[in-house]
């Protein structure tokens, strides 16, 4: 459990350690009457070596779980590990130097500094920290992304596609514990978007990378190896080795609970849908699920 | 529409709130002078209307000096006999009141005005119009009595019966202190000794005969003007000046109206500064906010409404902030203004801040300036918020504007780069001072107008250079802070414009006044040959004792005395020239260096002989042996034979025109009495000069208004002088400074702003706040330092330039202040880092969750 980064079987291996856990992690918004919990008491493992999706609805809490476990925001109770180094309490200097070194990430968008070029956007985590690259590992990761030829070139150079395999190696360039991609597929194209599904797929399992990835594609879920379902701020379900289908299926069911008391518990918790949309990106979800 | 605008200025009125301070300060200064002038004329209008005699006879003054001369001019005191015949006519005073003295106390220090102010010597003749009153001791009895005015007593801490010491025209002589008199009115700054009246004849004038003017009253129902008719008829209007109340006020107040209007002048440069680096800045927030609401006026554009309305929409808000900004800088004037007459008080000019005046003219002048800059400085971006297309709404344009060419500017920029580059390469070739300084204003206006034009041209060569080192030195966050700056040239160069400005301005000015500086050591170097010159600062003659008293000094050799005397010649080209003329001693060749392309010393300074240079002969076809008609003052003509001319590299060393010369005869004869303005001493045989210096100062002690000075000590004067130009210099860059610190914050704020989800992403990927504070303050000392070179060599170039011209006039060595250049670079990095504070924190303050979610 306390084995280091570096030290990685190589291989398609199961859980080895735990790269990031979580106990009674709670995150509440707005204070008295109007508390709204957007995670309500989360008990969560994250397994090294694998690539985890988290799945549910609008407003279920995922983007928020991602956000709590990446240290990029606060939790209003419980605690929170990466590793076995404990996230819950760090003052921002320390969690800024732990997204740093030991975290990677890919949003949905807007990924990479306009002013960068591809390679400078690869290494700047790196470079931020005054670190040199491994030189090898990079060049690994830039031929897995197939990136060599577009190290020179400017986000807006680049198609969307491309940016966020330019993404996906920033990442991985650090050799990171743990790497979270928020919607990574979401401005995507269904062809792009399976590319870069595929290389997550390879970082774990030829580069022996764990990935949490935050989705509400069934099929982008479907790449991974274990599919935490969240609802209302609680993981209600997993699903080990996941089809597309069987995610939808599942998926559909939370869809009628939702639709049910969406409509009385709206004006209450206007407050968390408010919020919630502002981290989670999709919204689409209906209509994808329609299609 | 109305309503939209309305809302959308309210919306951003933090952004507007530096673009406001520009307006506020700009017209702050405009209103300040305004009502500074007003108030000080207004106040002076009233001292001189209320104290002026009904009728004054005085002297007449054909010719005025610009050097003083230090002859007190008298009318003869029976004159009062005269005047006081004439019908309608209730009472006469022969006034006597003079400026040529200098009054020490015990410890032979100075009570004298340290300003520049007068020490004024008068008879006390108490009426309803004296300014003054006795408020303690009695009126002066006889002689050895005098009065001082109540604000040099109290300043100079002079007590009834101390005893102060006159050095008069006339002679030395000392009187008692037996009563003070105090202002009525408000205090022009001067000191005042009041004599009585015998005494002031005898002692000041030198002869009972004498009155400096007729003071004459009128009868009741006898007019003023109908007196001075009177007075005319029977004394003459050809040798005196008859002068009612209203004219003797007016006069005397534009006699002080000079100083009054050089401050007033420095105010209104200081406003056009504020107007000129404040446009860029109202430039570059409408830029900026335009180009933030594309969507917002894509989207107004979709839903109906035409570029006109758009326009006038962007135009509305303008008004509103010129309006905001002009009302509240009004308001900062009147502070400005109340400041400064305090500060004159501090001079010892007692104006009352109760007593401000507030014509009409300054909230006009305000309104048209504030609101006039921001609409024109408005006009621009409006016009470019109305081309939006509707697509707006719909596009991801990030940043409206980045990728556009900038050919346009290129070609423009270049065409009056050109055309200044042209002027001012005429401004060096031309051979005239009046054609090559018209070149170099124009080429000045010109190339700065390019300059600004083509500033974002220039963004990326120069500041590629200038950030070079940073990926070195800083890493990735060098490297993304450089191309920050980078990124939008437009935007980079108006920021950069509005520091560019003041620092051209002053790189030209620094250039002009270290080569005047130079200039003026290499030619005292060349021609003072004296190995000391005794005269006051500011060319202040000093009384013949003082000359008698260096005579006699152990171990002086020979002494050239210099004297000045206004003259007009009538030259051959048929032109009138009013200047100054200088007297000297024989032996000038002794004390100076002058070279000659005519004639001879001995020749220019016999009987009847005149010298000038060389130049001013030719262009007025002036030869050696010429005869010229030559006036004096009083109306006295002669013809005078030009025996000399010189070619002098500095001919206008003081600035006098057509250098003219001749012997001090001849002055002692058209101005009898007249005082000398510097004496050119050099040690007997034998006499070692450090001896001589020793002996000098303790025989000029008793006269603190002369100094000793050697060649250096010289050459420091003429430095200090020049400074005097340094420090305006110097002021204009604190506000040029002040005003482009706003604008560099302006930018920077709302690049923050714009690169909101950047700044997210770079804190998720774990960079330090501390770090996004750096990159911050790069990219601002990057964007200063560049504003700062762009100016400093536009400014060298102005400056060189200068030095052309004024090489015309003698001046031409040329010197650079490197010191001061680098410091200027080394300062405008030091305005990044303070410009970059308030954007800097508050970008690192950003939370990281809702930058990341930024929309």
């Amino acid at each position: 459990m306390s084995t280091s980064a570096a030290e990685h079987a190589p291989g398609r291996a199961p859980a080895d350690g735990i790269a990031a856990r979580a106990r009674g992690l709670t995150k509440a918004y707005g204070s008295g009457e109007t508390t709204v919990l957007a995670l309500d008491s989360v008990d969560v493992d994250i397994a090294r070596g694998r690539f985890t999706a988290v799945m549910g609805p609008s407003g279920s809490g995922k983007s928020t779980l991602m956000h709590c476990l990446a240290g990029l925001d606060t939790v209003s109770a419980g605690q929170v590990w990466l590793g076995d180094t404990e996230i819950t309490g760090l003052k921002d200097r320390e969690l800024t130097r732990l997204r740093r070194d030991r975290i990677g990430f890919m949003f949905q968008s807007f990924n990479l500094i306009p002013t960068l070029n591809a390679a400078e956007n690869i290494t700047l985590p790196m470079d931020i920290a005054g670190k040199k690259p491994d030189e090898k590992w990079l060049d690994q990761v830039i031929d897995t992304l197939g990136l060599r030829d577009r190290l020179g070139h400017r986000p807006s150079q680049l198609s969307g596609g491309q940016q966020q395999r330019v993404a996906c190696a920033r990442a991985l360039a650090s050799r990171p514990e743990l790497i979270f991609a928020d919607e990574p597929t979401g401005n995507l194209d269904s062809r792009a978007g399976l590319e870069v599904l595929g290389f997550l797929r390879e970082a774990v399992d030829r580069l022996n990378q764990s990935v949490v990835m935050v989705t509400h594609d069934p099929g982008a879920a479907a790449h991974s190896d274990l599919v935490l379902f969240l609802a209302d701020g609680r993981i209600v379900d997993e699903m080990e080795r996941p089809t597309a289908e069987a995610v939808l299926e599942r998926m559909k069911r939370f869809d009628v609970i939702r639709s049910q008391f969406e409509t009385d518990e709206q004006f209450e918790t206007d407050g968390q849908f408010e919020r919630d949309k502002r981290f989670e990106t999709d919204g689409q979800f209906e209509t994808d699920e329609q299609e | 529409m109305l309503k939209a605008t309305l809302r959308s200025f309210l919306a951003h009125k933090g952004r507007l709130l530096l673009s406001a301070l520009a307006i506020v300060l700009s017209v702050a200064f405009v209103a300040g002078s305004l009502i500074f002038s007003d108030t000080v004329t207004r106040t002076f209008d009233r001292l001189f209307a209320s104290t002026s005699a009904d009728v004054t006879v005085e002297p007449r003054q054909d010719l005025k000096s610009q050097v003083p001369t230090g002859e007190a001019q008298t009318v003869p005191a029976s004159l009062a006999d005269r005047v006081a015949k004439v019908d309608g006519v209730a009472s006469v005073h022969a006034d006597v009141s003079v400026q040529n003295i200098t009054v020490v106390d015990s410890r032979n220090k100075s009570v004298g005005p340290t300003t520049g102010a007068p020490t004024i010597a008068a008879d006390w003749y108490v009426t309803d119009r004296s300014p003054v009153a006795l408020t303690s001791g009695h009126a002066p009895r006889g002689s050895g009595e005098a009065l001082l005015d109540a604000d040099t007593a109290d300043k100079k801490d002079v007590k009834i019966g101390d005893t102060l010491t006159v050095l008069a025209q006339p002679g030395t002589f000392r009187v008692r202190v037996v009563g003070i008199a105090t202002f009525k009115t408000t205090n022009p700054g001067a000191a005042l000794v009041f004599l009585d009246p015998k005494t002031a004849a005898d002692q000041l004038l030198g002869t009972a005969a004498k009155a400096t003017s007729i003071e004459v009253m009128a009868a009741k129902g006898v007019s003023d003007a109908q007196l001075k008719t009177r007075v005319v008829d029977s004394v003459g209007a050809r040798t005196y000046d008859i002068k009612t109340a209203d004219e003797q006020a007016k006069s005397a107040a534009a006699d002080l109206g000079g100083f009054l209007d050089v401050i007033k002048y420095v105010m209104l440069g200081f406003a056009g500064i504020a107007v000129l680096v404040g446009v860029f800045l109202i430039v570059n927030t409408f830029s900026m906010l335009i180009a933030q609401r594309t969507r917002e006026l894509g989207l107004l554009r979709a839903l109906g409404a035409d570029r006109r309305q758009v326009r006038r929409s962007v135009l509305t808000e303008a008004v509103l902030l010129g309006l905001v900004g002009s009302t509240l800088g009004l308001a900062v004037g009147i502070g400005l203004a109340a400041g400064l007459i305090k500060l004159m008080s501090a001079f010892g000019m007692n104006l009352k801040t109760t007593e401000m005046v507030i014509g009409w003219a300054t909230p006009v002048a305000a309104y048209v300036v504030g609101v006039g800059v921001t609409f024109v400085a408005a006009y621009l971006p409006a016009r470019r918020a109305a081309v939006v297309s509707p697509m707006a709404a719909l596009a991801d344009a990030e940043i409206a504007g980045v990728g556009k060419p900038l050919r346009t500017r290129a070609i423009v920029g270049s065409v009056v780069g050109v055309l200044g580059a042209a002027a001012l390469v005429g401004c060096v070739t031309a051979a005239k001072t009046a054609s090559s300084a018209s070149f170099l204003g124009l080429g000045v206006v010109l190339t700065l107008i390019a300059t600004v034009i083509a500033g974002p041209l220039l963004v990326r060569p120069v500041i590629r250079v200038l950030g070079a080192a940073f990926p070195a030195v800083f890493g990735s966050i060098g490297r993304m802070s450089q191309r920050n700056a980078l990124r939008n040239p437009r935007r980079t160069g108006a920021t950069a414009a509005a520091l560019m400005v003041g620092l051209a301005l002053v790189g030209g000015m620094s250039v002009a006044s270290a080569s005047m500086s130079k200039s003026f050591d290499e030619q005292i170097d060349k021609t003072l040959g004296a190995d000391f010159v005794i005269q006051n600062n500011n060319f202040v003659p000093f009384s013949k004792e003082v000359t008698d008293k260096v005579r006699g000094t152990e171990g002086v050799g020979l002494v050239v005395r210099q004297r000045f005397a206004p003259v007009a010649v009538r030259l051959p080209d048929g032109k009138r020239v009013e200047t100054t003329a200088a007297g000297y001693d024989d032996g000038v060749d002794d004390v100076a260096h002058v070279t000659y392309a005519a004639g001879n010393t001995g020749a220019a300074l016999a009987p009847g002989g005149l010298g000038m240079d060389v130049d001013f002969a030719k262009d007025h076809d002036v030869r050696v042996g010429s005869t010229l008609p030559v006036e004096f003052p009083g109306g006295q003509r002669t013809r005078m034979r030009v025996a000399a001319l010189t070619d002098q590299d500095n001919s206008g060393g003081f600035g006098m025109q057509g250098g003219l010369f001749f012997g001090i005869a001849t002055v002692e004869k058209y101005i009898p009495g007249g005082q000398d303005s510097a004496l050119y001493v050099n040690a007997s045989n034998g006499t070692n000069p450090d001896r001589l210096r020793t002996n000098l100062d303790k025989t000029l002690d008793a006269y603190p208004q002369v100094q000793v000075r050697d060649q250096a000590d010289y050459k420091k004067l003429v430095h200090d002088q020049i400074a005097v130009l340094l420090y305006l210099v110097y002021a204009l860059l604190g506000l040029a400074i002040i005003i482009a610190v706003l604008g560099v914050v302006n930018t920077l704020a709302l690049s923050v702003v714009e690169r909101t989800r950047e700044i997210g992403l770079l804190r998720a990927i774990g960079l330090a706040r501390r770090q996004l504070r750096r990159m911050i303050r790069l990219e601002s000392v990057v964007i200063a330092v560049f504003g700062a070179v762009l100016g400093l060599a536009l400014g060298l170039v102005w400056g060189v330039c200068t030095q052309q011209v004024l090489a015309l006039q003698g001046m031409k060595a040329l010197a650079i202040p490197w010191t001061t250049i680098v410091a200027v670079v080394i300062g405008s990095a030091v305005v990044g880092i303070v410009a970059a504070l308030l954007p800097a924190l508050r970008a690192s303050r950003m939370n990281v969750l809702a930058a990341i979610a930024h929309e």
